[in-house]
């Protein structure tokens, strides 16, 4: 008689559970959600166009030294504690040859040593001719590249880490 | 009313200048969630457990500490005659109807936030931390100068919030802030208005949720109360109604700033008909065992 009632008392029970998942987000995880998206960006200062950004950079770099998954990458920021992580999971397609790695990091490296001649021929053609047009046009050049090194900057900062550990990568940084 | 509040300062400080009281700054960033409220029930219950309390509001020209407490007609000297030297700090502090360990620094309701700085605020609370156990500063809305000024003098902070999605934000933002002054030691959160009805059916986000997002150590879950409508209206603080719940809430806020280690109300448990109903039946199915 008790199994009776305690069966049927939990079917009922397990049919309104049911209907209950069936339904969307409630109100309460959709706020969690959701602010849990925003005071990510509160406290990292970056916003969604910057977060892709960092993304494709991140995707490129990385694949010079692993087969990854391009499309699977997750970024994105998590609480653990007092402490903020960044959490960057890759999955791994298949690790590159030996070779094939110094390949890309000769080409690039070869890339690099050209752009620097470039630079010092143009500099050096630019010292020659000492206009006031050419010191404006210096200057803006200039400006772009303090841009780039502060880009590289967060590069390496996140490559370092994530050199450690090959298929899930953690970068900490302290919460603001 | 002035001049009996100086008395009980004068006596108490005949015990020695060493005394040392807690400055704790009562904020929250987003308006409306109830730091006022929460300021005049925790200095209440303070008071009534024996420690001696001033209030400062520092929300000048919004006032509303001296309303909670229905001290309004009371008050002569305020925060600004203090800092421009129109009357003597003891002069300006006005003591409570019920409490004579209870005192209250008003603020200005004809100045703005500029009328004090940060440094004269500081100067205020140090001179008070000789006469009192606990100097609790009512911090206005916002993150501006009225902010910076209220937590100048203060070395703990008791951060008010909601479990509404706003509240939190700010409540992230003032924690940031805080965690950049070296002054301030310790902070704790206190959630306001909790529904535990609309926790239950995953409406609300729940204590939980909130403590996980802020990742703060909680001092207080106080449950949204119809009852602190009528104890504003009344000038009376909801801790002195023995029979409410937010005021049992606050009373064990009170006790945990104290250092006793009391446990948290238990909200979640369901009053509602269908409760009762399920209680019923689970206790047939049990007894038939």
């Amino acid at each position: 008689m008790k199994d009776i009632f305690t069966d049927l008392y939990n079917k009922v029970l397990g049919f309104f559970r049911q209907t209950e998942k069936k339904e969307e987000e409630s109100a309460k995880e959709v706020a969690c959600n959701r602010l849990k998206f925003v005071l990510m960006q509160d406290r990292t200062n970056l916003t969604p166009e910057l977060m892709d950004r960092m993304r494709k950079e991140l995707v490129e770099l990385l694949s010079k030294y692993v087969e990854m998954d391009k499309e699977a990458l997750e970024l994105g920021f998590e609480q653990e504690g007092n402490q903020m992580a960044l959490m960057l999971s890759i999955p791994v397609l298949r690790a590159k040859e030996e070779a094939e790695i110094e390949a890309v990091l000769a080409e690039e490296d070869a890339k690099k040593a050209e752009a620097e001649a470039n630079k010092q021929e143009n500099s050096e053609e630019e010292n020659e001719e000492s206009s006031e047009e050419n010191e404006t046009e210096n200057e803006e050049e200039s400006e772009n590249e303090e841009l780039e090194i502060e880009i590289s900057e967060e590069e390496t900062e996140i490559t370092e880490e994530s050199e450690n550990q090959p298929s899930k990568k953690k970068t900490k940084t302290s919460k603001k | 009313m002035t001049a009996t509040c100086e008395k009980v300062i004068e006596k108490d400080s005949k015990k020695g200048d060493i005394m040392s009281g807690r400055v704790i700054v009562i904020t929250s960033g987003k308006g409306g969630v109830g730091k006022t409220t929460t300021n005049a029930n925790i200095g209440t219950a303070l008071a009534k457990a024996g420690k001696k309390v001033v209030m400062i509001d520092t929300d000048l020209g919004l006032r509303n500490l001296d309303l909670l407490l229905g001290l309004e007609n009371r008050i002569v000297y305020t925060i600004v005659d203090v800092v421009e030297e129109r009357c003597k700090l003891k002069q300006a502090l006005v003591k409570d109807k019920k409490n004579p360990n209870l005192c209250l620094l008003a603020a200005a309701q004809t100045r703005d936030k500029t009328a004090v700085t940060e440094e004269q605020l500081k100067n205020i609370c140090e001179e008070l931390q000789k006469e009192f156990d606990f100097i609790l500063v009512d911090c206005p809305a916002g993150i501006e100068q009225g902010f910076q000024n209220a937590v100048a003098g203060a070395s703990e902070a008791i951060v008010v919030t909601t479990p509404e999605m706003s509240a939190v934000r700010d409540a992230d933002r003032i924690i940031g802030l805080l965690e950049a002054r070296e002054e301030i030691k310790s902070y704790k959160l206190l959630l306001n208005r909790v529904r535990p009805n609309m926790i239950k059916s995953n409406d609300m986000m729940s204590v939980d949720d909130v403590v996980e997002i802020l990742s703060a150590q909680l001092i207080g879950i106080i449950p949204e109360d119809t009852g602190i409508i009528t104890s504003t209206n009344k000038g009376e603080p909801i801790v002195n109604d023995e029979k409410s719940l937010a005021g049992q809430a606050y009373r064990n806020v009170a006790k945990r700033i104290i250092g006793e280690d009391v446990p948290f109300l238990n909200l979640e448990e369901d009053t509602g008909v269908v409760a009762k109903v399920k209680k019923f039946f689970a206790g047939l199915i049990g007894k038939e065992k």
